[in-house]
């Protein structure tokens, strides 16, 4: 321990981070164009005349003239040839210039910032809320697997993991909010708001990371590094701080990387039944609308963020398990 | 956990079934018995509208009550049923093909190959998938085959990295080298080393692809993106019954239960925890 | 008599089939024990019965007196204050006792600071004391997928005895180790007793016992088949089985009738072969021939490419320079023999299917079968199983059958018993020299054991003998010995 600051420990513990950081960082640049190409040709593809379909949405369908549909047809380069306009749209992405939002007016920036800051808070109190119920209750279930406590936790995690988190949503809102009438069913603003629609996410994350962290612990229970902690004299209470707790969060963690795929997806369908004014529920209108600029930007950022997340848990990984670090 | 082991005697191995796993097989054969019996012994159009019989509680000549259309909520299950799994089926089909043969390949062959294959199935990753499909949904609005590419698209990464990890790992296993070395070749390898290792896993990740990709369609119906009304479908049901749940909170219940049932059954097949 | 440090009375182990009959003993500051047996004897067992650590469904009786204080020994939660206080225990798999993701100094340090609670500074001051001692100063940094095999041992030596527990049960603690490491293994455990201590150690090396010395037990299928003074019943036995067990030790066997003249061609020649790995370079410009009937040793230190060179001469991989030439004609006569037989077959299959598939693919004679079953010792009854079913001395012979029925000129077995007890060894490579000398087929044979290789083989090729730390290139090349 006393040479843990000494030069090597520290160079060792710099030298994976270029490891971790740069496929995440081409990963972004592949979520740009994506999204970028996506929505590129999402313009392309609409029947119709796109540019007075869109001026219709946005003004009116009495107010529709060709004035309107022009200065449309310009804003989303439609009169343009496709392979420049596409060069075109990718160009202005890479300059983070994303356009006005065609139902709005304003610029999609804009009402991004709001959209992300709710969103975030949504996610932020749905992880801590899943860590707070999940892997506690998984590491309790593998220290006695085929127990009691395992053996319940198993059903309902199998329960909420078949049930979708719109699903899951839905009964919480019947039973807390229609039926007993203790919680806000929809809307933003109080905290009571943010509860239900936390708690949606939340199950549905637990559900799984429960079951991962169990798995983890029993495997570290069983294995031989941690029967020898046990017999070299540390006892059960040192044993499982020392050696248990991170061997068994390596998985958990590493898990948590594949679990941000049902938060973002969580995030789509849990702001939109709950009205929560988010980046999802802000894509949903986009698409329903077919306001292209906003689907660009709310794509883009969803992506964004998923990447963001996942750096995060990589560099989580990073700091506990040291064998990251030397490899 | 529960593994799968594979018969001795059949040429080619069928994985016999854990209890879990055989729990899961028969809910699901319920449910798809009751999905195609339905039109077999009752004569209901999932579409057909009857105003004057809205909301109605289950009798014996609607079994499971109407709709607030007036439609038949038995005959609507059922369809929805149908095409939640008939969709399932085709995209796990359709990613498991590539899936396992591309990661064969790879897997085999290593090099070059292998890395262009995986970057590209990395490339699909980047986006969490259910943004993929929403995006696609946009292009084409209400069409089942957006839906369709999207979720097989998802789905085939899956099967080619599971696949694409095993093959690797026993292509340089001293079992095949003695194969090879005893004078077998590549089909002969494949059938009797690769695939009792893969058949296990391939059947567990078709199950769980079955259900995200049940999921993934109820979802875009419950927001409003997926498929459009008048079309049975399980999260636009939910979303249409939503109002009427005061008067009608069994109407409501049944889409939920069903996709619950649905979704519980693959999972149970799928037979593993997540890891 | 002087006060014992460990006394056993009576324990029996039973349950899963597992049957340990009454087994005693007492040991006085300074004296040592080895339990010396096969797979299967239940050897394990009994130290795990004093530690208090037997698996679930396995129930222990009888009295244990540990440094005065009477314990009974199905109590095994009774024993848990003593670890790593009074009892300390080694390992079987050292690598895999060492916690992956802390390293090795903080391993050590956890013992000093919670078991013989030290300050955090003493400890750790105390941890790379103990690691300069053991000749470790540089691994203490490390994390021990870093270490080697014989590092890991060491390092799991200091972590245990830190608590200063007199009494020292080491479980199995030479497997996987090599003549040199092994030995350093049995100085270290020695210490023990040398302070005062008691040692109890459970081998299945006759040699390992043999150097520890003090009292021996040889225990068999849960019995105890002969103990006394390690000397006499470890040179002398007096029961079959000891003796059997005896006569299994390599440096006892009968060496194999000498090679007639070599009239024939060779049947694998090779000329300044070359090859490097991993950026290092293991031989070059070797040279070497097998001929008919001619049993080849290949001796030298783990990764020195040992294997390598036999796939090479296997047509498995290129060599960087020099050719290779094999006899024409014969290509499914070059045939391998795996360390771990269970890892050469497809578990999924029976036997008789694996064998059916063979004779299919190759238009085989069936009848050949029953013939070259009886003569390895094979029964018919073990077709119907698949390989993970029947032991891995039987498994290898099933691998030796596959092999003889193509007939083959030459045949690489990499390790072949290493993983069998010393009585299959013997049997399995009886075999060998057999398929060697009367069918003959060249042999070429890997192993660690020098006296095997010396007893077995015409001819010894060492490789890697001078420095293999990467820098300098190995000068004097590979040298080819007769003895």
């Amino acid at each position: 321990m006393s040479r843990a600051l000494s030069p090597s420990a520290t160079r060792r513990w710099t030298s994976g981070l270029g490891g971790v950081l740069a496929p995440r960082l081409f990963q972004a640049g592949l979520v740009a164009w994506m999204v970028g190409t996506l929505t590129f040709v999402l313009t392309r593809a609409l029947p119709g005349d796109m540019a007075y379909r869109i001026a219709a949405g946005r003004y009116g369908d009495d107010m529709v003239n060709t004035h309107a549909a022009e200065a449309v047809r310009a804003e989303l380069a439609l009169d343009q040839p496709a392979l420049n306009a596409y060069f075109g749209w990718l160009w202005d992405l890479m300059n983070f210039d994303l356009g006005r939002s065609l139902v709005s007016g304003e610029p999609v920036m804009r009402e991004l910032g709001h959209q992300l800051g709710h969103s975030l808070g949504l996610a932020l109190a749905a992880v801590l809320l899943s860590l707070l119920i999940g892997p506690p209750l998984g590491l309790a279930a593998g220290l006695r697997p085929k127990g009691a406590l395992d053996r319940i936790s198993e059903v309902v995690a199998s329960v909420l993991r078949a049930l979708p988190p719109f699903a899951v949503g839905l009964v919480l809102v019947l039973v807390f909010s229609v039926t007993l009438g203790w919680l806000p069913a929809a809307g933003h603003g109080r905290t009571a708001h943010t509860i239900l629609p936390a708690l949606t996410l939340a199950l549905a994350l637990a559900a799984v990371s429960s079951r991962v962290a169990r798995n983890a612990m029993a495997d570290v229970a069983q294995a031989p590094y941690y029967a020898f902690s046990r017999t070299k004299g540390l006892g059960e209470r040192l044993s499982f701080l020392r050696h248990g707790l991170r061997n068994a969060a390596v998985p958990v963690v590493a898990y948590l990387g594949v679990q941000l795929v049902y938060l973002i997806e969580g995030v789509v369908v849990v702001e939109t039944l709950f009205a929560w004014p988010g980046i999802g529920h802000a894509l949903v209108h986009a698409i329903v609308a077919r306001d292209v600029p906003m689907i660009q930007g709310t794509a883009l950022v969803m992506g964004l963020l998923f990447v963001v997340l996942n750096t995060l848990v990589d560099l989580v990984c990073h700091l506990l398990d040291p064998r990251r670090r030397t490899a | 956990m529960t593994t799968l082991t594979a018969h001795v005697t059949r040429a080619w191995p069928i994985p016999a079934l854990s209890g879990r796993q055989a729990l899961g097989a028969l809910l699901l054969g319920l449910l798809l018995a009751f999905a195609w019996g339905v039109p077999w012994l009752y004569d209901a159009d999932p579409a057909r509208q009857q105003l004057t019989r809205i909301l109605q509680s289950p009798a014996l000549a609607e079994p499971l009550g109407t709709d607030h259309l007036g439609r038949s909520l038995l005959a609507r299950l059922a369809a929805a049923i149908r095409l939640s799994f008939g969709m399932a089926l085709l995209s796990v089909i359709t990613a498991a093909l590539p899936g396992i043969l591309l990661g064969v390949i790879a897997g085999w062959r290593g090099g070059w190959l292998d890395r262009v294959l995986s970057g590209i199935a990395d490339a699909c990753l980047a986006l969490p998938g259910l943004l993929l499909v929403l995006l696609l949904a946009a292009i084409a609005p209400g069409n089942f085959w957006a839906l369709y590419v999207g979720i097989a698209l998802v789905l085939w990464i899956e099967y080619f990295r599971v696949v694409r990890a095993r093959t690797r790992a026993l292509a340089a296993s001293p079992q095949l080298e003695a194969s090879r070395l005893l004078g077998f070749g590549l089909g002969y390898l494949f059938r009797r080393h690769l695939w009792p290792e893969l058949a296990p896993q391939v059947l567990t990740l078709a199950a769980f692809g079955a259900a995200s990709a049940i999921l993934a369609m109820a979802a875009l119906g419950f927001v409003s993106v997926g498929l459009r009304p008048p079309t049975a479908e399980l999260g636009l049901m939910m979303i249409e019954l939503l109002p009427y749940y005061h008067e009608a909170p069994w109407a409501m219940a049944q889409p939920i239960l069903v996709l619950f049932v649905l979704v519980l059954s693959l999972n149970l097949l799928a037979g593993k925890d997540p890891r | 008599m002087s006060k014992s440090l460990l006394r056993v009375d009576d324990l029996t182990i039973q349950g899963d089939g597992v049957t340990i009959a009454p087994f005693s003993l007492e040991l006085a500051p300074g004296e040592r024990l080895t339990l010396l047996g096969e797979t299967g004897s239940g050897k394990s067992l009994i130290a795990q019965a004093i530690m208090g650590t037997l698996p679930r469904g396995l129930d222990a009786s009888g009295r244990l007196v540990i440094d005065g204080e009477r314990f009974e020994a199905d109590n095994g939660a009774s024993r848990r204050a003593l670890w790593g206080r009074r009892l300390a225990l080694l390992p079987q798999e050292p690598w895999h006792a060492l916690d992956p993701t802390m390293r090795a100094a903080g391993q050590i340090a956890e013992s000093h600071r919670y078991v013989a609670g030290r300050t955090p500074r003493e400890a750790a001051t105390a941890a790379w004391a103990d690691l300069t001692e053991l000749g470790l100063a540089e691994a203490g940094s490390k994390l021990p997928g870093e270490l080697s095999g014989g590092m890991a041992q060491r390092v799991a030596f200091a972590a245990a005895s830190a608590g200063g527990a007199p009494i020292v049960i080491a479980d199995e603690p030479t497997k996987g180790l090599d003549a040199p490491r092994r030995d350093a293994v049995v100085e270290l455990l020695a210490r023990t007793p040398a302070r005062g201590g008691v040692l109890l150690t459970i081998t299945h090396d006759i040699d390992v016992a043999r150097r520890l010395g003090g009292e021996a037990v040889i225990l068999r299928q849960g019995r105890v088949v002969e103990r006394g003074p390690a000397q006499p019943v470890l040179t002398h036995p007096h029961s079959e089985y000891g003796q059997r067990l005896l006569a299994a030790e390599p440096g006892r066997w009968t060496r194999p009738a000498p090679l007639a003249a070599r009239a024939s061609a060779a049947v694998v020649t090779a000329h300044g072969l070359a090859k490097a790995r991993g950026g290092r370079e293991l031989f070059r410009e070797l040279n070497l021939s097998v001929h008919p009937g001619e049993i080849v040793g290949v001796v030298g230190p783990s990764g020195c490419g040992k294997s390598t060179l036999g796939d090479m001469l296997l047509g498995i991989t290129r060599p960087d320079e020099g050719h290779i030439q094999r006899t024409d004609g014969h290509r499914l006569g070059f045939q391998k023999l795996y360390q771990d037989p269970p890892a050469a077959f497809s578990p999924h299959w029976s036997l008789q299917r694996l064998l059916n598939d063979l004779v299919k693919r190759h238009r085989l004679v069936r009848s050949a079968i029953a013939p070259l079953m009886a003569g390895l010792g094979l029964d018919e009854r073990l077709l119907d199983r698949r390989p993970g079913e029947i032991s891995g001395g039987e498994l290898q012979r099933f691998a030796i059958l596959r092999i003889l029925l193509l007939e083959p000129c030459f045949l690489f077995a990499d390790e072949p018993t290493s993983r069998l007890d010393p009585i299959t060894q013997q049997q399995t490579l009886a075999l060998l020299v057999e398929l060697a000398r009367e069918r003959r087929c060249g042999l070429m044979l890997v192993s660690h054991d020098p006296a095997l290789i010396e007893r077995v083989c015409d001819r010894t090729l060492t490789l890697g003998e001078a420095d293999y730390a990467g820098a300098s290139v190995t000068a004097t090349g590979p040298s080819l010995v007769t003895p």
